[in-house]
């Protein structure tokens, strides 16, 4: 039944191929992709952006990633690993785990298979061969919140960490913090346990309890929008409405309907549907013209605030998971 | 005196009340003991617990069920697609949602029956059988893993009222708890599942219907995972198909604290639910304390494993003590 499917699916492909011009040139292997887990609404979007770019360039592609999110500091380096294997004409990589995945992009990369990085890695890029950066820049992503927050006269800032142990992540609360400190303005970093990650009552109490200890949290920054909806459940529950100023990295039409009533200040948007889209497009244009953007390809963060959420609802509306979220 | 320190409770509830007495002086000040505080630790126990009561009563007739993780996001996100992407009323839907989780648990316990494989490994084929196909099949309709859900006002008032801070979970905690209290110690059926359990073929020699105990609870199991998905959905307003992971191991962890032997055959569900609010007591007060958290799941275990070490103890007291 699989077979089936990878079957109609790349007669799909050939179809739409027929129709737009010219098919991917000499090398015969697969354009692979090695990205986020689907289960996180924001990978769900950029594997549309990367479904959506296939069908217009007319190529054909494979979506890799890890389906249990428990051991993805070994996971990652292996599928990386297992896809070099299979010397696709191209490689599409998020480079989450630098540790375990550089080395092996400098294999593929010295084996002359074009490298091109998505999302995280944004620092590696230029040393370990690849032909380019689209992304965004998580560090730079949390020193923008930490900025917005210390504009605004935040004295005691919260960073909720609800994956510790994942690097990217853990940029955004580092530039949080960095952002914060140049401004004089004092940090707490908190974290929670692994099991709890995904467990909105969770997060709330262990918010809670963290703002009954120190009193003095004026600012919380959240890492995701779930967790940024237990945020605003833990203020409310500790009787701090409207005291404590709520910020999030990531979408969702919660947080986006509590941004239109003025209970989250602002949501970060790295715009992952971008992230997934123009990885294909310079791939097409790669393999087929030998063109490629010089530099760094930032898609993030685009700061969502009252100014500008009715606008993303709407498209929330019309075309549900495009911007990480529904 | 002795014949309630006898019971596998006993245990439980020392290493609770241990445990609550730490955490009410290691946070003075903070609330944790008030009303809020005590709330917002019950909130995070009952949905828990819901699931943690016939996951416990399934190790005791001798079997695991690891489905129920995927099971909880599996019914928010048919509730959420349903009230969402198809715009239907919220009550069939929530009986949908239900009905799935039942017939998860039906697929577990026949599968286990019939193959006599470890349920440990049948049930985590399916835990992961059923995130992948809530995931590909909402990715499918709506191109979403998470979606809003739309709940009716007397639905909401079902599975989201609050009184002040505390939910309605924690009712239907103690309603299930009550049932299966009930069901556990006065009737043939709860006698069934200790023999099940104790020994499985002189259960069967002695007329114990095995089979049907077994699909009946891992029924229960489903049902009540779905349960906590709808309840998690719609108190949230959202589901999510990655829900209640944390319970994979949480809920048979809390029914050890709670005096269940691993090995099935021995067990109450008065101590799955100490060994529950145990849970939420450390995994909650642990943030009023201030601590780095850092070392959060440092603390969580020494604490676990002291709590457990405690429940042990008492045990054997009881049990040596004429």
């Amino acid at each position: 039944m699989f077979s089936n499917l990878i079957k109609s699916l790349t007669v799909g492909a050939a179809v739409a191929m027929s129709s737009v011009v010219p098919a991917v040139a000499d090398n015969d292997g697969p354009i692979l992709v090695v990205s986020g887990p689907l289960s996180w609404p924001f990978f769900a979007a950029v594997k549309q952006g990367f479904d959506e770019g296939a069908e217009t360039f007319g190529i054909d592609y494979q979506y890799i990633a890890v389906t249990d999110t428990s051991n993805m500091t070994s996971d990652y380096p292996r599928l990386l690993q297992q896809a070099i294997s299979r010397n696709p004409s191209m490689l599409l990589v998020g480079e989450f785990f630098p540790d375990g995945m550089d080395p092996l992009i400098r294999e593929a990369t010295a084996a002359g298979i074009p490298v091109l990085i998505h999302n995280s890695g944004q620092t590696l890029w230029q040393d370990n061969g690849s032909i380019g950066f689209i992304g965004e820049d998580p560090f730079q992503m949390g020193y923008k919140a930490g900025e917005i927050q210390a504009e605004a006269g935040v004295k005691l800032g919260l960073c909720f960490n609800q994956v510790p142990g994942n690097p990217t992540v853990e940029e955004r609360c580092n530039g949080f913090v960095a952002a914060m400190e140049a401004a004089g303005v004092e940090t707490i970093y908190q974290t929670i346990g692994t099991g709890d990650a995904t467990n909105p009552q969770a997060m709330t109490q262990a918010i809670k309890g963290t703002l009954q200890a120190n009193p003095g949290i004026d600012g919380i920054y959240t890492l995701n929008a779930v967790p940024a909806m237990s945020a605003l459940r833990a203020v409310d529950e500790v009787g701090r409405k409207g005291d404590v100023l709520i910020g999030t990295a990531d979408l969702s039409n919660e947080a986006l309907i509590a941004i239109k009533n003025g209970d989250l200040a602002f949501a970060m948007d790295q715009q992952p549907y971008l992230q997934g889209f123009m990885s294909m497009q310079v791939a097409f244009q790669f393999l087929n013209y030998g063109l490629q953007p010089i530099g760094h390809v930032k898609t993030g963060p685009l700061v969502i605030d009252s100014s500008n959420v009715d606008a993303t609802l709407e498209v929330n509306k019309k075309h549900a998971g495009v911007r990480g979220a529904s | 005196m002795t014949k309630y320190l006898k019971k596998p409770e006993t245990g439980a509830f020392a290493a609770f009340l241990l445990t609550y007495v730490f955490f009410a002086l290691a946070t003075p000040g903070t609330g944790f003991v008030s009303i809020n505080g005590t709330a917002g630790w019950l909130n995070l126990a009952a949905e828990l617990g819901i699931v943690a009561i016939p996951v416990g009563l399934l190790m005791i007739s001798g079997e695991f069920d690891l489905s129920i993780g995927s099971t909880v996001g599996a019914a928010s996100m048919i509730l959420a697609l349903g009230t969402n992407q198809f715009g239907g009323p919220t009550w069939p839907m929530i009986v949908l949602a239900l009905t799935a989780g039942g017939l998860i648990g039906l697929c577990n316990g026949l599968v286990v029956v019939k193959t006599k494989l470890p349920s440990f490994i049948v049930t985590l084929a399916t835990n992961f059988i059923v995130i992948g196909a809530t995931m590909g099949t909402s990715r499918l309709i709506a191109n979403v893993t998470s979606s809003s859900i739309f709940a009716s006002d007397s639905a909401k008032m079902v599975f989201a009222f609050r009184w002040g801070q505390a939910n309605i979970s924690i009712l239907w905690w103690l309603l299930i708890a009550f049932i299966g209290y009930r069901v556990l110690s006065r009737t043939a059926f709860g006698n069934w599942i200790y023999a099940t359990g104790g020994n499985e073929d002189s259960a069967r020699a002695a007329g114990v219907p095995v089979e049907r105990v077994k699909i009946t609870l891992f029924v229960a199991t489903g049902v009540a995972a779905a349960l906590v998905g709808i309840l998690q959905g719609i108190q949230w307003n959202s589901g999510n198909s990655t829900y209640g992971m944390g319970y994979v191991f949480q809920a048979p962890i809390v029914a050890v604290i709670g005096g269940v032997l691993l090995t099935g055959g021995y067990g109450s569900v008065v101590g799955i639910v100490f060994g529950t609010a145990l849970f939420g007591v450390i995994s909650s007060g642990i943030f009023y304390t201030g601590w780095n958290t850092d070392w959060i799941q440092l603390f969580l275990g020494l604490l676990l494993a002291l709590a457990v070490l405690a429940n042990n103890y008492v045990r054997r007291l009881a049990l040596t003590s004429k």
